[in-house]
């Protein structure tokens, strides 16, 4: 039952399409793995238990800083020793213990790092883009393809920046060189209206290509980052690689915005490479962002921007950060208004289709079938419009959707596994717990899934 | 904590906010040199002789001023002494308090620009400083209307506990926070019924005169606030003042040491026993354990170091590493400290602007050469003016002077430690303990470590400036204060006198209620 008949309203002609479309997903999702469906069943076991979930969280985040098995031990007893003993598990009730606890310290954390790396399996596809070029080909066999990210610590001096910037370097070579042997893929619609699409899709984090993001003072980010960014486009460029530019907290928008809207007008990059942005319908403002780069040089070049539409992971930071200084919190207040301006802005990118290339990132259901639905009820071909999914969280939702002739793209995050998992916790998991953890959506009935945001 | 919230920050962020602000600075400039009066019983007298300046660009003028004279200072004293503020009701000075909040509010980008030009302090920390100021009246004037402890009673008897003004007080304020340290002295004073005689620092008094002209103009009456610009001769005469029954005062520990001394130095025609509240510097220390998450670490530790040119009280100036860290945390930090761009305030694209004077880089330089040879890092800095180089030091040797005494500018040391109980006894070796900080994942380690440091202020994670009124209540322990707690309710305690009444209820057998 949709809301509109609820509220008396006619039906929204596109409905019925909605609910069809999302059967045909659901019904082609495959089972998961047993590996996945294990720690799937440890996270969802999570989600009830807040203060068990931020114990474990915290610890995947500070692993990695921890010398050897009794450290790390000592850590996650005093992590879950701060959860409530009901909520614990026997085996980590028995750590968490006194006086039994310090004993089991050693063995406690000598099993800890084989458990987060095969959570980390889960979200990362390698240590570094040549350890995961199988999982990228077998994607690619099924009919998915890959963005790239590549993980790492967060950047504070200009050595740091240089060192992302170089690696990102090379992953566009190689990936260049991996996937030019890779056979085509009716699937992929490796054309759209526009014309060819990159095999080879990047996507970089502005805040790993400077530390001098000031709000107050984004000129001074940009200018840096534009000047490690420039050798990533060229090199895109020659070898005809997509590069995406990820969005991160709101205070480092503006930097970024500036930084591509000067580069990309650039004389160089007016004929290439493709590249792309982030739109976040968790901000408030997301729809005058968009309409900002529409009208901007991004959009008047000869290649079309790939304008990523998401929810945003950084809910939690943002409305804590405006919470401390008294601001009005530039995101949404509700999962429902989220997901209702994810809808309305889906629908501007669809229209906007012959200017921009729309890709719909989610993992839910609703927001995706009506994206493609909307999509169909123009007149668009399916190939004109991308569909994207977080590697480990959209994996039987790939599936479903290249099963059932959809352009698929899965985020795929590289990086040593477990400092990388920590900082995939930290930028990733804790930020998007309250506007609903993404696996939430799977244990949830259909017809409820597929109501329309309220 | 009822009503109250903090004011909120201006959204620097957005761009047309920061053109306001640049407007507000034309403005602000247009009007330059400010003249500051003496203002003694509303009586504005102006003069010449001494000037503040632009700390970034020395050679602008931002005020000019003249020292009170003993003169102005004894009528200030008496009219102070008679004023009939302390027979008025708490309520109507609370309402005096928020109607200055009010009047800060609405000429704020006024007054940040203000700090920035006379200060030499950045746009964003000049605003806060503003909000700082309108939450310590806002706070003050909400808890002083509830200051109350209840008594025991018994049968036959009522007890009450009453807050009774104590006289005159004294308020010296420094030049760091020209604005918001004199705004929580004054006010706390004047709504607990102590009228005020205030010295501004003289490198700011322009700044100290527009707050004591909005105390003013909301109905703060002239007898019950003086304005008495002048050099430090002026603040001795005020502490061995026998009408002064409080000093208030903000700076170094040598003349928070002096001003000790000479309080009380004077006995014959002295009515009250000089009450102190002092807050006086540290030398603050930050501990990194070895599961520290340097990505984190590194910005907090840059901010809290260089933040304003190191010169708040509050400004980390040691950093004790764990040696398993040690090493990674000097090259991560070594690269973010070359990054830092100096430059003036007023540019949003400075991260460490000017000292505040030239005494200021003479002694910062003295410091900075027993760190020769041991520089980690150096930024750029533009030459000349009163611009000093931000830099990270590092093996200093343990009895190096750098390591205990107070730098108050963009000098930052960092030494290794075995483990965290000798960061501890290095620490408590000091005698200041003002503002500490801790980073750590291990919530044990955290535990032990607050339980084992002194400071007044400890910051789990986070940068250690930046204390926000009604959140984190700020002050010293040990050398670095006399204990109070700014921005907190109990900060009031400090300027009243307790009077305790206890009536006979029972008559003839028969209790009255």
């Amino acid at each position: 039952m949709g809301n509109s008949e609820r509220d008396g309203g006619p039906p929204d002609p596109i409905d019925a399409r909605i609910r069809e479309i999302a059967h045909e997903i659901r019904v082609a999702e495959p089972r998961l793995p047993f590996r996945d469906r294990l720690s799937d069943a440890a996270l969802t076991h999570l989600e009830g238990r807040r203060e068990l979930r931020a114990a474990l969280l915290r610890f995947v985040d500070a692993a990695p800083a921890c010398h050897g098995p009794r450290e790390r031990g000592a850590h996650l007893r005093a992590y879950l020793r701060q959860a409530p003993r009901e909520q614990l598990p026997l085996p980590l009730r028995a750590l968490a213990a006194d006086p039994l606890g310090p004993a089991l310290v050693p063995l406690g954390g000598a099993a800890t790092r084989p458990a987060i790396r095969l959570l980390a399996h889960r979200f990362i596809a390698g240590r570094d883009a040549p350890a995961a070029r199988s999982v990228l080909r077998r994607a690619w066999d099924r009919g998915e393809a890959f963005t790239l990210d590549l993980l790492g610590e967060a950047t504070v001096t200009a050595g740091e920046c240089d060192a992302y910037r170089d690696r990102c370097l090379a992953a566009l070579d190689y990936l260049t060189e991996l996937s030019a042997g890779w056979p085509a893929h009716p699937l992929l619609a490796e054309a759209d209206r526009h014309g060819p699409l990159a095999r080879v899709n990047l996507s970089v984090k502005l805040t790993a290509l400077t530390p001098l993001l000031r709000a107050e003072a984004p000129e001074r980010g940009a200018s840096e980052a534009a000047a490690r960014l420039r050798p990533l486009l060229r090199r895109a460029r020659d070898l005809g690689a997509h590069l995406h530019l990820d969005m991160e907290w709101v205070d480092t928008r503006e930097t970024l915005l500036s930084a591509v809207e000067a580069l990309l007008a650039e004389e160089e990059f007016r004929s290439g490479p493709s590249a792309g942005i982030v739109v976040q319908a968790y901000l408030r403002d997301a729809g005058e962002t968009l309409e900002r780069v529409i009208d901007s040089p991004v959009c008047a070049r000869q290649v079309p921007l790939t304008v990523r539409l998401v929810k945003g992971a950084y809910w939690e930071h943002e409305s804590a950060e405006a919470g401390q200084v008294g601001w009005e919190p530039p995101v949404w207040a509700t999962k429902g208004d989220t997901d209702r301006c994810f809808e309305a802005l889906t629908r501007r990118l669809i229209e906007l289709g012959d200017r921009v290339r729309p890709a719909i990132a989610s993992h839910n259901l609703r927001s995706l079938s009506h994206a493609i639905a909307y999509h169909e009820s123009r007149g668009g071909h399916r190939a004109d419009i991308e569909l994207q999914v977080l590697r480990g969280l959209g994996d039987s939702l790939a599936r479903a959707l290249a099963a059932t002739a959809h352009r698929v793209r899965v985020y795929t995050p590289v990086g040593d596994l477990v400092a990388g998992m920590a900082y995939l916790v930290r930028r990733l998991l804790e930020n998007s717990s309250s506007q609903g953890f993404l696996l939430q959506e799977r244990s949830r009935p259909l017809e409820e899934l597929l109501e329309p945001p309220r | 904590m009822s009503g109250f919230r903090n004011h909120p920050l201006l959204e620097l962020r957005r761009a047309d906010e920061r053109e306001e602000l640049r407007a507000a600075m034309a403005g602000l400039d247009r009007e330059l040199p400010l003249r500051v009066p003496v203002v003694v019983s509303g009586r504005r007298t102006g003069g010449e002789g001494q000037t503040s300046i632009d700390p970034c660009a020395p050679e602008r003028i931002v005020a000019r001023w003249r020292a009170a004279t003993e003169e102005e200072i004894g009528r200030a004293l008496a009219a102070a002494e008679a004023s009939a503020w302390p027979r008025t009701a708490i309520a109507e000075r609370a309402a005096a308090l928020e109607r200055t909040a009010g009047l800060l509010d609405r000429d704020r980008r006024r007054l940040a620009a203000l700090i920035v030009r006379e200060a030499g302090k950045p746009w964003a920390e000049s605003d806060a400083e503003v909000c700082e100021a309108i939450d310590f009246l806002r706070l003050y004037a909400e808890a002083a209307r509830e200051l109350d402890e209840d008594l025991l009673q018994a049968p036959g008897e009522r007890n009450e506990l009453r807050l009774v003004p104590r006289g005159p007080a004294a308020v010296i304020s420094p030049w760091n926070f020209p604005l918001s340290i004199p705004a929580g002295m004054v006010s706390a004073a004047l709504v607990m019924g102590s009228p005020v005689v205030f010295k501004p620092a003289e490198q700011t008094p322009a700044t100290g005169a527009a707050f004591v002209e909005a105390l003013l103009g909301s109905g703060v009456p002239t007898d019950a606030l003086h304005l008495l610009p002048g050099d430090a001769a002026v603040g001795r005469r005020l502490v061995g003042a026998p009408e002064v029954a409080t000093i208030a005062f903000t700076g170094s520990l040598a003349v928070g040491l002096e001003i000790h001394r000479r309080a009380y130095e004077r006995t014959e025609g002295v009515h009250y026993l000089k009450r102190i509240v002092a807050e006086l510097g540290g030398k603050n220390c930050v501990i990194v354990d070895s599961d520290a998450d340097l990505d984190e670490t590194v910005p907090e530790i840059v901010r809290s170091a260089y933040g304003y040119a190191g010169q708040k009280c509050s400004a980390a100036a040691r950093l004790l590493a764990h040696r398993r860290i040690h090493a990674r945390l000097c090259e991560r930090l070594a690269g973010a400290v070359e990054l830092l761009r100096v430059g003036p305030a007023e540019d949003f694209t400075t991260d460490v602007p000017a000292l505040i004077d030239a005494d200021a880089v003479t002694k910062v330089r003295g410091y900075a050469g027993l760190c020769q040879g041991r520089e980690l890092a150096r930024a750029d800095a533009p030459t000349g003016g009163q611009y000093f180089v931000p830099t990270l030091a590092g093996d200093l040797p343990e009895d190096s002077p750098v390591l205990r005494e107070e730098v108050f500018g963009p000098l930052l040391t960092v030494e290794a430690v075995r483990d965290l109980d000798e960061a501890v006894r290095r620490i408590r070796s000091l005698p200041q303990a003002l503002t500490g900080g801790i980073f750590s994942r291990h919530p044990e380690h955290v535990e032990r470590l607050v339980r084992e440091l002194t400071a007044g202020n400890l910051y789990v994670n986070r940068h250690i400036t930046g204390a926000v009124v009604g959140r984190q209540p700020f002050g010293g322990n040990g050398l670095s204060g006399t204990g109070a707690r700014t921005g907190s309710r109990r900060y009031l305690w400090r300027f009243t006198d307790d009077q305790v009444i206890c009536e006979n209820t029972l008559r003839h057998g028969l209790e009255l209620s």
